[in-house]
């Protein structure tokens, strides 16, 4: 009963349930003065209860106050099945063999119009209805990883993930293409920087910041964008997403040194510290840097274990002992820190570092300034906090930090070997010199430049 | 054009109108609401848009048609006055409270009921006037009428609060782009669609004025463009056809005329050819590549086409001898509605055929064998040539094979864009119902019964009721009141007429016709605030000065923003005068034309009423100086006899 009127609470359940009325019933309701005709959705359950909320005719939705409804009538049903037409996604010879790993983000959708849901679409034949023009640059297989919301992304994920990459790598296929909710995207890309070790073949990350279901999206050029870099010389996992406000061009983002910045831009994407390694426009590449990792024939290592009691602390001016002691407490093997400008935590804190620190936890220092180095011989906090035995994370963003640190934990328990790896360049998180232009860029200095 | 008989023709009109809210700010982001005229944009967005899978995973054929024109959309965007909502980069904010109201308001005038949970939908659009891609509208009420002065009710069908769209600035149109200015996008609108129940083209016009009339008696934006019309036509056995961009209240009873002339010429295509039982499939025959074959033609801008590498085709349409040339309103033949039809869709610049006169053209009797030829024209045939890229032609075939074919059909529905002289052309295939979906930006949106209430007590009076008292009462024709509200002033009226009850004319006068005449002389007469009129009227009853400064004051407010009434009359030196000083002035003034006065008597007065008012105008009423200056004259001849 409770799915027949789905999110009807109190007195406008009562009525429907008496009525004998569900959802997608096509129902005459009189109120004092006005007749409406529309078919019962389902609602949402959070909203307002004391309304019931029709489809009109003209398409419109309304919601009608319970108190004013005089009399109710059941006069048919239309329940809503929709389904995207399977298209023959067409396979052309000698084109790059590519395959779309899901993960439940919706890169291509269709919608619900009752709804307003969006439905999506992913195997190659939805995608060749949605997408045509990806026909044109590549032959497409896709494989649904897991179906999860890209926020409720966790390590175990990770490893499947890397897993499937090694397995396509380490077949004829010629590129992965990793379509991913944008909120976690970052984290991924760094994940599986590290966890793939000699990769063979382009990762490209994909996704959309506005959904497929409207004429604005930028899903359909983000793909087409990914499958051109996925059947490139890149072999290295990158994330290609919009590069501009405008439906212009993609900026190719090194995995471990790009994270979201914007809630809503569609070029929410930027290289940090860097700049990009690459633009993709009119399915054609341009390089901006030339220190990139090319196709070659070793095999692909997926090397997946990963310590999840990895903790990533925003220093704050509020910051006390007892939150770290916290994570001391259950265990914790590695504290990250954002710290504050130059790699910085208050001095209050010392005490339950010195004891993180005795018990063998790593403790990580990065920037929540997020540009630039951390810069620990600086000023005196800094340097006390080397003496306590704080590790400098260099260049890197906080959130790659935490992805490298649980990654390195999970490679060896060993304190000193885990020092040791933590310091080395293992993806191209490090980067040697910060060039001028990388804070800030802007398409029109990269298209001047040189490859650097 | 014949008169019709609308009831035997079963005419069928419905009122679709657009009005801008005068809120502060936009519907769904705090961005003013102020348009920026002719100012250069800061910066523009360079955007595509693609059709999206409906429902049943098919695309909708308007939207595919848009995108078939395969247009660039350029956006236009200033820094400071539009925020990242307007480009399609944030998520929309709060609904504004100010134009709910507003608009809940004009449904109470209407007589609807207020929805009291509306749900915010999105209406695709691709032609690119919304960066989104769709357009946010909600219903916010349902089942009211207009009345008409005969008594007979219209029914409204519903009332939206929606989001402007951008607007489009066609100045700057170039081939294949379109630009939009986004400075319009968001600004909060109504859209009044009234129910069927028009049945004759004068009722229409009637309704479309009272409608616009309501909705100028509440706090709506009363400038140019701020209300829109579109109409709905249909006849019997026709079509329901969609006419936007009426611009002006006069032009609806032609356009609808016209669009029946059409709508009744294209029936009477499909019943004769059912009549010769010619086969909709078969219509289209040959389509052949002629350019090698007319490559010689005497006609010169086809001869140039081919030689630049542009391709000629031809196509036989079978049967249609004499259809392609009938007229289905003024100067508007059925070739002209399949021709206008390719131009919007593939930018072909138009088609030929052999209805038309080919000699005109320059085409010999050589050439039209030729072509008769190679495309197996027959007797009761028609041909249609196309000069152009092949690209674009491909693109018009496709135009013409589907307009010929739905010939058997009737009327096809299309929204359509009304012209000055009353005829229509293609603007878009009719939208299908099935671009509304719930956005789910948005929570449901509660108007509460408190609010309606409030609202519901201070509700104006209709406007034909005030109409018809103020012209009684101010002893005024009904149409300069009209005019009032037309022009956005008659609340500023009432307001001046409590500061100066003494001549309402006087008024009246200031805001219509001087201001009219000012604004024709180029005078920026929108830099005279509320408050400007307030004070000039205020001086007036004071008698601080007289009836003739108003326009002097107006003028200097229109040339001078910065400065206040009270500055520029010290400028102009409008300081009352009084009678004595008057005569002292009228005094010398006829002693220095004392020749004058002897040869002309009376007859001088004309002169030196304009010598006198040179030095008194806006001092002092001219009436006043009139009868001063009579009198001094009388008096004077007097004393000369």
């Amino acid at each position: 009963m409770t799915e027949k009127l789905k999110g009807y609470k109190k007195e406008t359940k009562t009525l429907l349930n008496n009525k004998n009325i569900g959802i997608w019933d096509i129902l005459k309701v009189k109120t004092d003065k006005a007749a409406y005709q529309g078919i019962l959705l389902p609602r949402n359950e959070y909203s307002e209860s004391g309304f019931i909320e029709l489809k009109l005719k003209n398409n419109y939705n309304v919601g009608i106050k319970l108190e004013e409804i005089k009399d109710i009538e059941k006069i048919g049903k239309k329940e809503a099945k929709y389904k995207i037409p399977e298209k023959k996604f067409p396979k052309t010879k000698g084109f790059p063999e590519i395959t779309l790993l899901g993960t439940g983000g919706t890169v291509a959708s269709r919608l619900d119009y009752t709804t307003g849901a969006v439905i999506p679409a992913f195997t190659p034949g939805e995608l060749f209805s949605a997408v045509p023009e990806l026909a044109e640059v590549c032959n497409l297989e896709t494989i649904m990883v897991f179906e999860i919301l890209s926020e409720n992304m966790k390590p175990q994920y990770w490893q499947e993930l890397a897993d499937e990459v090694a397995k396509q790598a380490n077949s004829a296929k010629d590129g992965v293409m990793i379509a991913h909710g944008t909120d976690t995207m970052g984290f991924t890309s760094a994940a599986l920087s590290f966890m793939l070790k000699d990769l063979n073949i382009p990762v490209v990350f994909v996704g959309s910041q506005r959904s497929s279901d409207r004429p604005s999206s930028d899903a359909p050029m983000n793909l087409i964008n990914a499958a051109t870099v996925a059947t490139s010389n890149i072999a290295e996992v990158v994330i290609v997403m919009m590069g501009s406000s405008a439906h212009d061009y993609g900026l190719i983002h090194r995995g471990t040194l790009v994270r979201k910045m914007h809630t809503s831009y569609r070029n929410t994407f930027r290289t940090i510290d860097d700049i990009p390694l690459g633009m993709v426009k009119n399915r054609k590449i341009r390089m901006f840097k030339d220190n990139y990792n090319r196709r070659n024939d070793k095999k692909t290592i997926a090397l997946t274990d990963f310590e999840e009691k990895v903790a990533l602390i925003y220093s704050h001016v509020g910051l006390t002992n007892e939150e770290i002691d916290f994570y001391i407490d259950k265990g914790y093997k590695g504290i990250v820190f954002a710290g504050t400008g130059l790699g910085h935590v208050s001095t209050r804190i010392y005490d339950a570092l010195e004891r993180a620190l005795e018990e063998e936890i790593i403790v990580l220092m990065t920037s929540q300034t997020l540009h630039g180095f951390v810069g620990m011989n600086v000023y005196s906090t800094g340097r006390e906090l080397l003496n306590l035995g704080v590790i400098p994370g260099r260049n890197m963003i906080p959130e790659v930090a935490y992805v490298k640190l649980g990654w390195v934990l999970g490679q060896t328990s060993n304190f000193k070997e885990a020092k040791a790896l933590l310091t080395t360049n293992i993806a191209g998180e490090f980067i040697d010199r910060e060039i001028p232009i990388a804070y800030n860029y802007n398409i029109d200095q990269l298209l001047k430049n040189n490859k650097v | 054009m014949d008169e019709f008989d609308y009831k035997e023709l079963g005419l069928k009109c419905g009122l679709e109108i657009h009005q801008q809210l005068n809120s502060e700010t936009k519907l769904f982001c705090r961005c003013p609401n102020e348009l920026q005229g002719t100012r250069e944009p800061d910066f523009i967005l360079r955007r595509e848009m693609r059709p999206v899978l409906g429902e049943m995973g098919t695309y909708d054929k308007a939207m595919l048609t848009e995108y078939e024109k395969d247009l660039d959309i350029i956006y236009e965007c200033y820094n400071d006055v539009i925020c990242t909502y307007e480009i399609d980069e944030t998520p929309p904010f709060m609904c504004n409270i100010e134009a709910r109201k507003i608009a809940i308001k004009i449904g109470l005038l209407l007589n609807s009921n207020i929805i009291k949970e509306m749900h915010v939908c999105r209406k695709n659009y691709l032609d690119g006037s919304v960066p989104c891609g769709f357009q946010r509208t909600m219903i916010l009420a349902k089942d009211g009428y207009v009345e008409l002065e005969n008594g007979k009710k219209i029914g409204i069908d519903i009332l939206c609060l929606e989001e402007d769209a951008a607007r489009r600035t066609e100045t700057e149109k170039k081939e294949k782009t379109n630009f939009f200015r986004l400075d319009r996008l968001g600004i909060p609108l109504v859209e009044v669609t009234t129910k069927p129940d028009i049945n004759d083209p004068d009722e229409c016009r009637e309704c479309a004025e009272r409608l616009g009339l309501l909705l100028w008696s509440t706090n709506v934006k009363k400038v140019l463009g701020s209300i829109r019309q579109d109409i709905n036509v249909s006849i019997k056995k026709g079509t329901r056809i969609e006419i936007k961009g009426v611009q002006k209240l006069d032009w609806i009873p032609l356009l609808i005329n016209h669009e029946i002339s059409r709508q009744y010429n294209l029936i009477q295509i499909k019943e004769q050819l059912t009549q010769k039982d010619l086969n909709k499939q078969e219509s289209i025959g040959e389509i052949k590549d002629i350019s090698n074959q007319l490559k010689e033609t005497s006609c010169k801008f086809i001869a140039k086409g081919i030689k630049s590498g542009k391709k000629l085709y031809g196509l036989n349409i079978r049967g249609f001898n004499k259809i392609f040339g009938k007229e289905l309103m003024e100067n508007y033949r059925f070739g002209t509605e399949v021709s206008s039809k390719v131009k919007s869709i593939s930018g072909l610049k138009g088609l030929i055929h052999s209805d038309e006169n080919l000699k005109e053209y320059g085409f010999s009797e050589k050439d039209i064998g030729i072509i008769k030829n190679t495309l197996n024209v027959k007797k009761e045939d028609c041909f249609v040539l196309l000069l152009g890229k092949e690209t674009e032609i491909n693109k018009a075939l496709h135009v013409i094979e589907n307009r010929v074919k739905y010939a058997f059909e009737g009327v096809p529905p299309e929204t359509r864009k009304a012209l000055e002289n009353g005829n229509t052309e293609f603007l878009r295939e009719l939208h299908g119902g099935a671009r509304l979906y719930p956005d789910t930006d948005s929570q449901p949106i509660i108007n509460k019964d408190q609010e309606i209430q409030e609202i519901t007590t201070h509700l104006p009076d209709y406007p034909w009721k005030i109409i018809k008292k103020y012209s009684t009462k101010f002893e005024t024709e009904e149409r300069v009141i009209k005019e009032l509200i037309f022009s956005g002033y008659l609340e500023l009226f009432e307001t001046l007429l409590e500061y100066y009850p003494d001549n309402p004319t006087l008024i009246i006068t200031s805001l219509l016709e001087t201001a009219t005449a000012l604004r024709r002389d180029g005078k920026q007469i929108e830099n005279i605030t509320d408050e400007d009129y307030i004070e000039i009227f205020s001086l007036l009853k004071s008698k601080e000065i007289g009836k003739e400064a108003v326009e002097d004051l107006m003028v200097g407010k229109a040339d001078n923003p910065e400065l206040t009434i009270e500055a520029i009359k010290d400028n102009l030196n409008l300081e009352s005068i009084s009678k004595d000083e008057l005569n002292d002035i009228i005094n010398s003034i006829i002693d220095k034309n004392f020749n004058l006065l002897k040869e002309q008597k009376m007859r001088a007065m004309g002169p030196l009423m304009g010598d006198a008012m040179k030095q008194v105008r806006g001092k002092i009423d001219g009436a006043i100086v009139s009868k001063a200056l009579k009198n001094a004259l009388l008096e004077k001849i007097k004393e000369l006899n």
